[in-house]
């Protein structure tokens, strides 16, 4: 029989990810997460555009009873992404064969247009379900506007050019584009994705270690493995499931960007927004940044996290005694719209080189273009220093908490766990 | 190879100013069977936890298997702890195989083990269920085949019978006794006295975190054995005023009788006749465990109720 460190290592690294990775919550969150970020961004343009009621554009019959005025509304309706018929004739048994055709749903609605519509505005709308109130103010502008159009035109021509709605003529002073890059959305999104994924990782290493302790597995665990080796191995698990969530995600946005989106633009033109979307797609290099600030903030607060797991008896207890590792976490998130708007101030610069604050700091200022390499570098020791400072002591209190049961330590008893260790 | 498969030397431990286990020599020989006994709080768990390495001692030395309580050694050692757990979320072959795992059995051979030991304790339809779905018992049957799984040459079992059935306790003592007989030395502890009678070579009585009695339990019988006698008897009491006998209590079934220095237990039957009452029954009484516990414990037993144990504890001293 082979045993050793490693292979023990091995083992309960491969229980934490596959306990983990065949889970419902897993599964759910890594597929549901992407479903509900595109559907964000796509379903609003698909609103938009198609009223909510039925897709494709609205087929609209025009009875002009009026003589001039139909010119006028029908590109109006069209440009308002109607289908537009204009309908010869105006006798009752004309408007009669259109009412039912509204009614068989052939149509959507009947617009009749007379001489009183030249006078005062008003139009008739014949139509199955009573429309929304957008869609009859859109109407009246313009059954309205094309009424004044038609009696200027008769009267005073030159009026004409004010109804145009006049021209605006840009002129830029400043070269400087304004920080709505691409990066710019990259880091504060990257940045966010950093601090929600870092938190949930990391309190998860907790919950597993409060799990095994509670249960009081740990006792058989530890009589052929060591604490560290333990504690080691469930950060190195856990951690493999994140990444892979990480690395799912992304490739299901990429398929999106790649494939998915230029076909759903060719079907649908009015989502000619989502464009915006494939510009945002990172750079390798920021990938790379993610990953490797992932990793350090990952490491150096889950080794912090099975601290507090192993020092404490109950998840409430464990709610509690996390308090002060959430306010590390929190900062960050609440100056990082600071930081970002001006990623080169001081106090940008120095919150993002604390290591505790780095991992979301110095990300979004790199990834955003603000951080020279050099301080990017001194963020990246200064977090593997910290990791390694926090994962000894860390290592220390858990070694001794986790077969610990009764009252909570105090600071000065953790502070002897430690020295003893 | 030593022949000693535990071995602890002058071994000390502290929690704070509590001292749990003071000054504790312990040799267990490899393929005997020993009950350590001890009221609540004596240092048993503590010991134990030490021979495995789980603790460091503050001074003293553990000798695991003819060897340091090192990864080596300590997967060569099955650990049933007191405290039941599993984890709870795993199915029960996985739960097998991963404990397996961490003792040098791979992941395959650890399923097929495994499954053999279900069938064995009458849960084969249970492997793919998860740990949470079974009762109590059926958790602390899979519990015991986790800590067989690997085929360890030093057994330790702390309370293992405790929360079974009479049926289980039979089912499992019989396993005990059988992978004693293939070689496989035991150490458990345990508060049912029968039971360590019925199963145990060898004692170790620890009280108030020293050692009060070690040895093999017919010799330890013999040595506590005081001569002491019951009887039975119809007339009056009054011959058991006699200074042949030291002390005589009443018991339900008549009395029980110490004797006094240097007489023989048949002096009482010649003092019975020539007293005139008639003697329904003679016994000789060897000492039980469970008195020796009480002899040697007792007074601290009593003194320790009192205190709270290191860590919460099921059963109790009786």
């Amino acid at each position: 029989m082979k045993t050793g460190p490693l292979s023990v290592l091995r083992a309960i690294i491969k229980r934490e990810y596959l306990q983990r990775v065949r889970s419902r919550w897993f599964v759910i969150s890594t597929i549901g997460a992407p479903l509900v970020v595109i559907g964000v961004m796509v379903v609003p343009l698909l609103m938009a555009q198609g009223g909510g009621e039925s897709s494709g554009p609205r087929s609209m019959a025009l009875l002009d009873r009026s003589g001039s005025l139909g010119e006028l509304v029908g590109p109006g309706l069209e440009g308002a992404g109607y289908r537009v018929s204009r309908a010869s004739g105006g006798s009752e048994e004309d408007l009669a064969t259109l009412t039912q055709q509204v009614e068989d749903g052939d149509l959507y609605a009947v617009l009749v247009l007379d001489s009183a519509t030249l006078n005062t505005g008003s139009a008739r709308l014949i139509v199955e379900n009573s429309p929304s109130s957008i869609r009859r103010l859109t109407l009246r502008q313009l059954v309205g506007q094309a009424a004044l159009v038609a009696t200027l035109q008769g009267e005073a021509p030159e009026a004409m050019g004010l109804l145009s709605g006049g021209s605006l003529e840009v002129e830029v002073l400043d070269d400087e584009v304004e920080v709505e890059s691409s990066d710019f959305i990259l880091a504060y999104i990257g940045a966010f994705l950093l601090y929600i994924t870092l938190l949930f990782y990391a309190v998860a290493v907790m919950r597993s270690v409060l799990e095994e302790k509670t249960s009081r597995v740990v006792e058989v665990v530890l009589s052929s493995v060591r604490p560290i080796e333990l504690m080691l191995g469930k950060i190195l698990g856990v951690g493999a499931v994140g990444l892979t969530q990480l690395g799912i995600w992304a490739t299901i946005f990429l398929l999106f960007a790649e494939l998915g989106l230029p076909k759903l633009m060719g079907a649908r033109p009015e989502l000619a927004g989502l464009v915006e979307l494939a510009n945002v797609a990172p750079t390798a290099g920021q990938l790379g940044l993610f990953l490797a600030f992932f990793l350090g903030g990952y490491f150096l607060y889950s080794s912090m996290y099975a601290a507090v797991g192993a020092m404490t008896n109950s998840d409430q207890e464990a709610q509690q005694a996390q308090g002060p590792l959430v306010m590390l976490m929190v900062v960050p998130a609440v100056i990082l719209p600071p930081v970002l708007e001006n990623p080169e101030s001081g106090l940008a610069v120095w919150t993002s080189l604390v290591p505790f604050f780095a991992p979301v700091l110095m990300f979004a200022r790199a990834v955003s273009g603000a951080a020279p390499a050099i301080q990017i570098v001194i963020s990246l020791v200064g977090i593997l220093v910290a990791t390694v400072a926090m994962a000894w002591v860390g290592g220390r209190i858990y070694r001794v908490g986790i077969l610990m049961t009764g009252k909570r330590p105090t600071i000065r008893e953790l502070w002897r766990w430690v020295r003893a260790g | 190879m030593s022949d000693l498969a535990i071995r602890l030397q002058g071994v000390t431990k502290r929690f704070g100013d509590h001292v749990a286990v003071r000054d504790l020599d312990l040799d267990v020989p490899r393929g005997t069977i020993l009950g350590l006994l001890g009221p609540n709080g004596s240092g048993k768990t503590t010991s134990i936890r030490m021979i495995l390495g789980i603790y460091a001692p503050d001074s003293g030395r553990v000798e695991l298997l003819g060897g340091e309580p090192d990864h080596e050694h300590r997967s060569r050692v099955g650990y049933l702890p007191e405290e039941r757990g599993m984890y709870k979320k795993m199915k029960v072959l996985d739960h097998l195989s991963f404990i397996g795992e961490l003792r040098g059995v791979p992941a395959r051979e650890g399923r097929r083990r495994g499954g053999e030991w279900l069938e064995r304790l009458g849960l084969s339809d249970w492997g793919g269920r998860k740990v949470e779905d079974l009762s109590k018992g059926m958790q602390q049957k899979v519990q015991f085949a986790a800590t067989v799984l690997h085929k360890p040459d030093l057994l330790i079992l702390d309370e293992p019978f405790s929360g079974l059935d009479p049926i289980n306790q039979d089912l499992l003592e019989a396993i005990v006794r059988e992978l004693n007989e293939g070689g496989t030395t035991i150490l458990f502890s345990t508060h049912l006295m029968d039971q360590a009678e019925r199963l145990c070579r060898r004692v170790c009585l620890i009280s108030r975190a020293r050692k009060v009695l070690d040895g093999d339990l017919r010799e330890l019988r013999r040595a506590e054995d005081r001569g002491d006698v019951e009887v039975e008897f119809e007339g009056d009491a009054a011959w058991l005023e006699s200074p042949d006998i030291a002390t005589a209590t009443a018991t339900d079934e008549g009395w029980h009788l110490t004797l006094g220095e240097g007489v023989e237990p048949a002096a009482v039957v010649r003092l019975a006749m020539s007293a005139g009452v008639e003697l329904r029954r003679f016994e000789r009484v060897v000492p039980r465990l469970h008195e020796m516990f009480i002899r040697h414990a007792g007074a601290d037993a009593a003194h320790d109720a009192g205190r709270l144990p290191l860590a919460p504890r099921t059963g109790a001293a009786r």
